[in-house]
């Protein structure tokens, strides 16, 4: 057995040759296209970590601000509800108030104008009462409408306070006004009636007023005494609408 | 049949004398560096098929260094990776009529076991320091120093000579077989050559680490793996 040490040498040589030329042209251009490969992998995946990231937070952020609009939208979907209700209580109590308002206008107004169409009515009676009472009183005779009124207007004057009493007549005729003219008879008979409860004579200025209907008015220069038919009736009719 | 032990030159340069091994090892040289350097000319992030190719087998080097060492393999590579493409290159290259596969003789083999000795060494004293790798010789006791150093120098024998004897056996085998039954009854033998001088160069290759993977630390897996593979 022998060993060709230029053979071994030379191989030795060669395979060191040849791990030079593979290193050189084989596993480092591999090597580094790996590598790059890998870097750019990560790269990749690293940005689309990053991105997924953005998009998770960009997710919890919508999600934050969808939750916020839910709890504003529910919050103003109360206050809307409650500002409804304020307004609808409020216009159903200004509408109640109107109506009562109102209601209670119509019945004032009502009761008004029935208290009007009363008044009116009984107004227009008493008017239809005294011009019926006052038709029944033409049909009575002249003398019938001035003698049955001396008394009682003699009485009147009676009444009258002593002193008013002493005016009368003192300062010239006395204004009377007669519903039908006085006959001599019926003058004569007023003055002495006049001139006894006054204590003295008493000069009439005697007129004719048929509105009187019956009886007599004595113009005193302080009092005005009335005995006809005329102001009993519009006392009457002031007493009825007076009871209204 | 040429006795496998002498090595006749085919010719000489100078004082050289030329050998076959040397020049099926500068034919394969050629070979390899041409393939390489058109095949790696354009690479790109997105692989065509060939690129594919050599991504995988750089991929399956450095898994395989990063399995033993447990350490980065990119420095480690192109040795790891050159032993077995060289040694599975050339004992495939028995099938080509009329050339020897170099591994079959013990000059290369013998180089290449070398080879891997000076690594062991340099790549030990690299990374404990010549100290911390002269201390290894006394694990885990002085008393184990012949031994150990008869081991650094028997291990790297088996490799020469677990090599050459398979390459070469097969070699013998085929060439009788050739001379006793005629053209096709070597093919089945020759089919189980290419398995065998392809598991030759992934036994030298992981032996390789593991020796180196021995000598630069402790994180490495113990050379009792070695005992696992085939032999």
């Amino acid at each position: 057995m022998s060993i060709d040490w230029w053979t071994l040498g030379l191989q030795a040589v060669n395979v060191l040759v040849l791990l030079w030329i593979l290193s050189r042209f084989l596993f480092r251009p591999v090597s580094d296209i790996i590598a790059a490969r890998q870097a750019a992998a990560t790269q990749d995946l690293d940005a689309a970590q990053a991105t997924r990231a953005e998009a998770e937070a960009a997710l919890a952020a919508a999600q934050e601000q969808l939750a916020g609009v839910a709890a504003t939208r529910a919050q103003m979907l109360a206050e809307a509800r409650s500002e409804a209700d304020r307004s609808r209580d409020q216009l159903l109590s200004e509408a109640r108030a109107e109506v009562e308002k109102l209601r209670t206008a119509a019945q004032a107004d009502r009761l008004h104008r029935q208290q009007e169409a009363s008044h009116a009515m009984h107004a227009e009676a008493a008017e239809l009462a005294v011009d019926i009472a006052r038709r029944l009183l033409d049909r009575l005779p002249a003398t019938a409408r001035v003698a049955g009124f001396i008394d009682g207007l003699a009485e009147a004057v009676a009444r009258l306070p002593e002193r008013t009493r002493a005016g009368i007549g003192a300062e010239g005729p006395v204004p009377l006004r007669a519903a039908a003219e006085m006959s001599g008879d019926e003058a004569d008979h007023l003055r002495e009636r006049l001139a006894r409860v006054t204590g003295h004579p008493v000069a009439l200025a005697v007129t004719t007023d048929p509105t009187l209907i019956a009886g007599l008015e004595l113009d005193a220069p302080h009092a005005v005494v009335r005995n006809h038919f005329r102001a009993d009736l519009d006392r009457i009719r002031q007493e009825l609408l007076k009871n209204d | 049949m040429d006795n496998p032990l002498t090595l006749e030159p085919l010719f000489h340069a100078g004082p050289v004398p030329i050998t076959a091994p040397v020049l099926v090892t500068w034919a394969i040289l050629i070979g390899l560096a041409l393939g390489c350097r058109i095949a790696t000319r354009r690479l790109s992030l997105t692989p065509g098929r060939l690129q594919v190719v050599l991504e995988l087998f750089v991929t399956v080097v450095d898994d395989q260094i990063r399995d033993t060492m447990q350490r980065p393999p990119a420095r480690y590579r192109p040795l790891i990776g050159t032993i077995f493409l060289y040694v599975l290159i050339a004992n495939w290259s028995s099938l080509v009529p009329g050339i020897e596969p170099p591994t079959a003789r013990l000059e290369t083999d013998a180089a290449l076991a070398l080879i891997v000795f000076a690594a062991t060494v340099w790549f030990g004293i690299a990374a404990q320091g010549l100290r911390g790798y002269l201390k290894t010789f006394a694990e885990p006791t002085w008393v184990m120093i012949p031994l150990n150093l008869i081991e650094q120098v028997s291990r790297t024998l088996s490799l020469v000579v677990r090599l050459f004897g398979n390459v070469m056996s097969g070699v013998f085998v085929i060439g009788i077989v050739l001379t006793l039954a005629g053209l096709l009854v070597p093919i089945p033998l020759m089919a189980l050559d290419l398995l065998t001088g392809a598991v030759q160069a992934y036994i030298f290759a992981v032996l390789a680490t593991v020796f180196i993977g021995a000598a630069v630390g402790e994180h490495s897996p113990s050379p009792e793996t070695a005992k696992d593979l085939p032999q």
